[in-house]
């Protein structure tokens, strides 16, 4: 029996893992509104054998990855391989996952979720963010990246608050819809403009697999 | 000949031409993270795509997606 809890992912070993780190942050805070128990493998802590370890224990109803992968992995700190193809999936059993890493929504997602997986929303493709580099040291006042991690927070949010993974799904989705019709109608910086290509691409490639009426 | 014909002839370096012009367009002041090496200058993706590396095609990919969306007015559709 699965609990209401979240288990999430934060390695932060590079630029971009850290400002994954860093946009998780407010999602811990609306789960903890929520009441939620939260396990959060934060940089070195996000490796396989605590992953396994708490998603034994804990048996999550909600895992939240952030990080690098492909088609067939999800990685922790240092691309250190989390969940796999024909390996370990099965961990997923039962639980809601969102991936916030790359494509891993093309063969991972659909196998988890022949291994029981309740839902899977994440990329077929590469998950692509810009970012300011001289805002790295604080991403969350980063503009540019806002952009691309508000919307897909929203997936989280929106499960947290006991809607659907359809609904989730289509939350996030419509988060990069809204700034890609606000960058191509309204008088936006060049630096965000240039932005459009990949929000399109985000969007596009953002899936939801398995149950779309599972909810937490 | 025929517009299929036409379209052929567009070939991968013409297209690889076409999404480097377009990034150099883009500023230099910002970073792109895609894929597990962490993220790229557009001076990094110029090179990519000009050497036909997996991100490159990657890129390419974006680009001529995000293009064709906008030539059919579907890119609030999808």
């Amino acid at each position: 029996m699965t609990n209401k809890s979240l288990l999430i992912t934060r390695p932060n070993h590079d630029s971009s893992t850290t400002y994954l780190f860093h946009w998780s942050k407010p999602i811990i805070g609306v789960a903890r509104q929520k009441n939620f128990k939260i396990v959060d493998l934060t940089g070195d802590r996000a490796n396989k054998t605590d992953f396994t370890g708490r998603m034994k224990k804990i048996n999550p109803s909600f895992v939240f990855f952030n990080g690098h992968g492909d088609q067939a992995v999800i990685m922790g700190q240092n691309n250190k391989i989390l969940v796999s193809v024909g390996k370990n999936e099965k961990i997923l059993r039962g639980k809601i996952v969102y991936a916030r890493s790359c494509s891993s929504a093309k063969k991972l997602g659909p196998r988890s979720i022949r291994s029981g997986t309740r839902a899977f929303i994440g990329y077929t493709e590469p998950f692509i963010f810009m970012y300011d580099p001289q805002r790295s040291t604080r991403p969350l006042t980063d503009k540019t990246a806002a952009l691309f991690l508000k919307p897909s927070n929203k997936v989280v949010t929106t499960l947290l608050k006991g809607h659907s993974c359809l609904e989730a799904n289509k939350r996030a989705r419509d988060g990069f819809r809204r700034n890609i019709r606000k960058l191509l109608t309204s008088e936006s910086k060049k630096e965000d403009t240039e932005t459009l290509r990949f929000l399109f691409w985000d969007m596009r490639h953002q899936v939801c697999l398995g149950d779309p009426s599972a909810s937490l | 000949m025929t517009k299929k014909k036409i379209i052929s002839k567009v070939g991968d370096a013409e297209i690889r031409k076409l999404v480097v012009e377009r990034l150099k367009a883009l500023s230099s002041g910002r970073q792109i993270s895609i894929g597990d090496k962490d993220s790229f200058t557009k001076e990094e993706l110029i090179k990519k795509v000009e050497s036909g590396d997996p991100i490159g095609q990657k890129i390419i990919e974006v680009e001529l997606e995000f293009l064709r969306a906008l030539k059919k007015g579907r890119i609030f559709d999808e």
